[in-house]
């Protein structure tokens, strides 16, 4: 299933829970691994910016020249390093990159030169890593918290594409030997519908959502996949049954994005999840 | 780097229209107050001077256009509403501070070309290697005393690269090692800290006594008034936020052997000192031996010690022209420039007196508190916006401030703000020191602004003491 996996590592965060996951889905799916170390673009403009009027530029190409410098030896000697023991000594196969950008465009020009199955990353809420990724790319996203429980919670919604939730839910559980959970969460403060392509609809009434994650949890049923219908807010109630079951892992469908008004951003339902919770998360289409 | 082709740079320009906006809006709040009904007890000039002292606080705190260029912006838009005549605000470049700060750089330069800075670094470094705790002090009081003797920008840009190599050394992962966040803050609050200490260490200190001297009487403050001043506080300051992030951030090192061996690798890589870099140092330390003792107004001045310091840094061949366009910040001076026009303005169309006037309608006349609303305000102030800029804006303010309130001198609103202004720790953006440490990796904005509003804290409860027991009480400034 994850046959080429992409790592990236942003010089604003790095975890071995990150490089842990790797070799175990690595191991699980006989993938190769990418790793590649972003050093944040953002934060080097900041402190050029910053210091524009107070050192020269000559000064500031000096520091700057200096930074990426220990970055670079950074990601070789911890890193890069970390990532010998986990990955090379157990045969599995890896390639390195250092890549100076934005998190988000790296990863997605990396995407788009080279075919992936997964990308792996780890978060942290107070720097500067931007979530957009998960709304620009179409492959599988697993944001790697730790722990090791063995259980999957498999979300369905009205907010997101719910086609592939079950299949891959279900192969994971299998692959791992983990046990799986499905619930179904017609979330009534965004009364929409949100089609295999991600198109959403307009609202609908609250009972035609229900009915339809009641034919859902039947199909599930057929299939032999125990599931449940909830009713409330996609954020809440996924974070009140992942902690229910103590699930390791959370699959969730990408929910769309309200439309923006006036330009200014909605909120974005993924972002604050990954940021809330402290499982893993598996976001697919 | 063993292979060098994994290194690549993506190509991400970031566009903004937030700048766009932000010029629209500092314009549009001068014209509303050139074309808004006087009030009582203000002159027609005055009220345009807040003007433009509100479009300088846009510009300066959301920078649109470079400090400097707003700092131009300034000057040219008091003359061309005809509220201070040309000659007048261009004079203000004839002060002594500019050639202080310009002499100043130009040593701070030769210091950096001949990695005297650095050497003097791992030689205070290495006294600090008994434990990982003392050698974080080690770290924080280096960095403060390098910033008595250079501007706090280079230390910190200096400090990077030495600590970061220790740091990798020892192997300690960004972000979660606590060593490695207490390290890098030690070199970001170190530097802010030391750069109180005299007038060297930060722009805004020379800003500060040039206001003084164009007052009227002036007030004439030399290096060592300054260092009588400051050092009190940075003294107290440096072990007590020292110790707010020990317990902030609990070191989990214990062994400190790796850090020993890079720092003597680093030593080893200085070599031994070289004959002009020994004259750069016997030129720094007569430069500061005659700042100390011959810098008042009855010997030589500031101006005429530091410009002497960097006439003999060129004859001795130490630098060249070339190194001091490489290393002068040139845009400072030209910052410096709006500021004290500002200043200028703000006093002549008697626009701080009214300022300070209605502020005190408002909450009354009391000395302590007046004192404690400069310090709290600058703080949080300096914290969003340039530092220079911050004491830039307030600085006029608490001048008149002095005038309203019995008890505070104009030389004690002007330490107040001039010190509290340096103390920016909150924030990533609050100074370029926070910036350049931050971009090591190995702290977040969370721990930043943890450990910062803590610090802050007891820096305002620092200065407050000091002011009232110290300045008032025992120097009667």
């Amino acid at each position: 299933m994850f046959n080429n996996i992409l790592i990236p590592v942003s010089s604003e965060y790095y975890s071995k829970e990150v490089l842990k996951r790797g070799v175990f889905l690595a191991q699980k799916f006989k993938s190769k691994i990418t790793l590649i170390y972003i050093i944040e673009e953002k934060t080097l403009k900041q402190a050029d910016k910053l210091s524009d009027v107070y050192r020269t530029h000559y000064e500031i190409a000096e520091t700057k020249k200096e930074i990426i410098k220990k970055h670079q030896i950074t990601a070789d000697s911890i890193i890069f390093e970390d990532a010998k023991i986990f990955f090379k000594n157990k045969g599995i196969f890896l390639q390195e990159k250092i890549i100076e950008g934005e998190y988000s465009t790296v990863v997605k020009n990396e995407v788009n030169k080279q075919k992936y199955d997964l990308i792996l990353m780890g978060f942290e809420k107070e720097c500067f890593l931007n979530y957009r990724l998960l709304d620009t790319v179409d492959i599988p996203i697993w944001i790697e918290s730790g722990g090791d429980n063995n259980s999957i919670l498999a979300v369905c919604s009205n907010l997101a594409p719910n086609k592939q939730v079950p299949i891959i839910s279900v192969e994971l559980a299998e692959t791992f030997g983990w046990k799986l959970e499905m619930i179904y969460i017609v979330d009534i403060t965004d009364s929409v519908e949100v089609d295999e392509k991600g198109i959403r609809s307009d609202k609908k009434p609250e009972k035609l959502l229900i009915s339809k994650g009641q034919r859902f949890i039947e199909e599930m049923k057929k299939k032999g996949i125990k599931a449940r219908l909830v009713k409330g807010s996609l954020e809440r109630e996924t974070t009140k049954a992942a902690e229910t079951i103590n699930a390791n892992l959370v699959i969730i469908g990408r929910q769309r994005k309200k439309e923006k008004i006036l330009g200014l951003p909605m909120k974005s339902i993924k972002k604050r999840i990954a940021e809330q919770c402290d499982y893993s998360i598996l976001f697919i289409n | 780097m063993k292979d060098d082709n994994r290194f690549s740079k993506s190509k991400n320009p970031i566009y903004s229209r937030r700048n766009v906006i932000f010029i629209v809006i500092a314009f549009l709040l001068l014209s509303l107050f050139y074309i808004l009904p006087t009030p009582d007890g203000l002159s027609h000039d005055g009220k345009i001077m807040l003007g433009i002292l509100l479009m300088a606080a846009v510009l300066w705190i959301t920078e649109p256009i470079p400090l400097a260029v707003a700092g131009l912006l300034i000057m040219i838009i008091q003359p061309l509403l005809g509220v201070i005549p040309a000659d007048d605000v261009f004079s203000s470049f004839g002060n002594q501070a500019v050639f202080f700060l310009i002499g100043a750089f130009i040593l701070a330069s030769a210091l950096e070309k001949h990695n005297l800075h650095r050497r003097i670094a791992l030689k205070f470094l290495s006294y600090f290697e008994k434990s990982p705790r003392i050698f974080t002090l080690g770290i924080m009081s280096s960095c403060a005393f390098l910033s008595f003797v250079m501007p706090e920008h280079g230390v910190a840009a200096l400090f990077l690269p030495i600590v970061a190599s220790i740091l990798i050394a020892m192997k300690v992962i960004p972000k979660q090692s606590n060593f490695g966040k207490i390290s890098m803050l030690c070199v970001a609050y170190g530097c802010s800290i030391g750069s109180l200490g005299t007038l060297v260490g930060g722009a805004r200190n020379p800003l500060t006594i040039g206001f003084l001297s164009n007052l009227d009487p002036p007030i004439l403050v030399n290096f060592f008034d300054w260092i009588k001043y400051s050092m009190p506080i940075v003294l107290i300051t440096l072990p007590l936020v020292w110790l707010i992030l020990q317990v902030s951030f609990p070191i989990e090192i214990k062994d400190i052997t790796s850090a020993k061996k890079e720092i003597n690798n680093q030593v080893t890589l200085t070599g031994k000192m070289r004959r002009k870099e020994l004259s750069v140092l016997i030129i720094l330390l007569f430069t500061i031996t005659l700042w100390i003792f011959f810098s008042s107004y009855q010997y030589f001045g500031l101006a005429v010690i530091a410009i002497l310091a960097s006439v003999l840094l060129f004859l001795s061949g130490c630098i060249s022209w070339k190194d001091v366009e490489q290393r002068v910040p040139w845009g400072i001076i030209l910052l410096y420039g709006g500021a004290i026009t500002l200043g200028i303005g703000m006093q002549k169309t008697g626009a701080g007196a009214w300022l300070a006037h209605l502020i005190f309608d408002t909450i009354g006349i009391n000395l302590y508190l007046a004192i404690l609303i400069m310090i709290v305000f600058t703080i949080l102030l300096t914290n969003v916006m340039s530092n220079i800029g911050a004491v830039a804006i307030l600085l006029p303010i608490g001048l008149a401030i002095a005038t309203e309130i019995p008890g505070i001198s104009p030389l004690l609103a002007s330490m107040i703000i001039a010190l509290s202004g340096g103390l920016a720790f909150m924030l990533v953006i609050a100074t370029p020191g926070n910036a350049i440490t931050y971009s090591s990796g190995y702290y977040s904005t969370r721990d930043l602004f943890k450990a910062g509003v803590f610090a802050n804290i007891i820096c305002i409860a620092i200065i407050f003491v000091v002011a009232v027991f110290y300045w008032i009480g025992v120097l009667h400034i």
